[in-house]
């Protein structure tokens, strides 16, 4: 039954869809007059060669930064989403000051018999030689890591991973500096994404905890996101949000769109620190919330 | 013959459709959000092609035209090329969410089926 309407309506779906497309412009059209404007004015308004990026970065920048907007909400969200247990950063003393309370509630442990000692012995001789959870909570150390899974990968792996590094880094900043490729600041971003990716397949995450920490990738990616901002809104001074106020080098030079050059590195910082941190809170979605509870007995854990 | 374009992509999109109501894994209804998304990028391409056109780069003009004088020339549409750049990013951008709540979802109800996921049923 779900099936035939599901196909019945996706069916209708597709037919809406195709009476709709037969009537759009087909290829023999004229370009639209929106279209005609941003290729006019690339070159001698932005002094670009590349009018996807002016658009992008200049006629319709409204657009793009109401994206970036975007994906910040979603990269937040899936920080929100996916956060796990945050770590001790300082000392809380929860035992110390639940103590007197404690004490009245539970005034003792019952004295161990010896079945149950040999019991306990046995218990901690099978779990083996994982290290057990602190016994108190106070004794938790402090700014303890999970165990990390992801262990570096064969020499072969590694040695590839350093030979592709520096090239995808030097293309990947080579997309937005020239501003030649549409989107500049985007694919290149994503390129970047890509480089940190390679580099924890192949070494494990050891080797980049110390850049690909979420604390300071929170703060870069919202520094690009101001600079989006403080980019656009300087366009007041010349007239309207998002206009140039730099000054234009000939084209085909790094500084040859103006504010849309800025823009595109700005959207690099934006577009590479918000897909990485999606990334890595995606992987690390390690931490169950909800315990396996065995008394559990409405069948939802049977799964 | 570019309509036949226009017309795959509006089947892909049904597909897509097919596959969210008929499937009851959730990573499979977020895969066919994901091909409505793909249909949306094919149609936005499909759009700013024009025959014989070249690509919007304004850069080694043919011999006996300017630079300037491609703007007015034969090329495809840049504004729905940009419009597509940005719909990638908002695809990226919604896909990463829900498939961060699929796995919120799959850890609380210890299930990827949507038919077993009725807390918020009554």
């Amino acid at each position: 039954m779900r099936t035939l309407v599901g196909w019945v309506l996706g069916g209708a779906t597709a037919g809406v869809l195709a009476l709709g497309v037969v009537d759009l412009p087909r290829e023999g059209a004229g370009l639209p007059q929106i279209a005609r404007e941003a290729l006019r004015v690339a070159l001698p308004q932005w002094h670009t060669t590349e009018p996807v990026s002016e658009v992008v970065y200049g006629t319709r920048a409204f657009d793009t930064f109401g994206e970036t907007f975007l994906l910040l909400a979603a990269v937040v969200s899936v920080l929100l989403l996916g956060r796990h247990r945050e770590r001790r950063r300082e000392y809380f003393g929860e035992e110390e000051a639940g103590k007197e309370e404690q004490q009245y509630e539970n005034p003792g442990d019952e004295p161990v018999g010896p079945s149950e000692r040999s019991a306990r012995e046995a218990d901690a001789r099978e779990s083996g030689g994982r290290p057990a959870a602190a016994v108190t909570p106070d004794a938790e150390k402090v700014g303890t890591a999970a165990p990390e899974p992801a262990w570096g990968m064969t020499a072969v792996v590694r040695l590839a991973v350093r030979w592709v590094v520096p090239v995808l880094a030097v293309a990947g900043l080579y997309l937005m500096l020239q501003g030649y490729s549409p989107g500049g600041g985007f694919p290149a971003g994503v390129v970047l994404v890509g480089l940190v990716l390679l580099v924890y397949a192949g070494f494990g995450y050891r080797r980049i905890a110390r850049v690909v920490r979420p604390g300071p990738l929170e703060v870069v990616e919202l520094i690009g996101a101001l600079l989006v901002i403080v980019v656009l809104a300087l366009g007041f001074l010349r007239g309207s949000f998002g206009a140039n106020w730099l000054p234009l080098a000939p084209e085909r030079t790094f500084r040859s769109g103006g504010t849309m050059q800025a823009f595109s590195a700005a959207e690099l910082i934006e577009v590479g620190t918000g897909l990485t941190i999606v990334i890595f809170s995606i992987l690390a979605v390690r931490h169950d919330w909800t315990p396996a509870n065995p008394d559990d007995s409405d069948g939802k854990d049977e799964q | 013959m570019i309509v036949a374009n226009y017309l795959v992509a509006g089947v892909v999109f049904g597909l897509g459709v097919v596959v969210i109501l008929t499937r009851r894994n959730l990573v499979k209804i977020v895969m066919g959000l994901s091909l409505v998304e793909s249909s949306c990028y094919l149609l936005l391409l499909s759009m700013a092609y024009r025959r014989g056109s070249t690509a919007p780069v304004l850069l080694g003009p043919p011999k006996g035209n300017s630079e300037q004088g491609l703007a007015t020339g034969n090329v495809a549409d840049p504004v729905l090329q940009n419009i597509c750049l940005t719909a990638i990013v908002i695809g990226v951008a919604v896909t990463a969410v829900l498939l961060v709540t699929v796995v919120r979802i799959a850890q609380h109800y210890r299930t990827l089926d949507a038919d077993r996921v009725r807390d918020l049923c009554g």
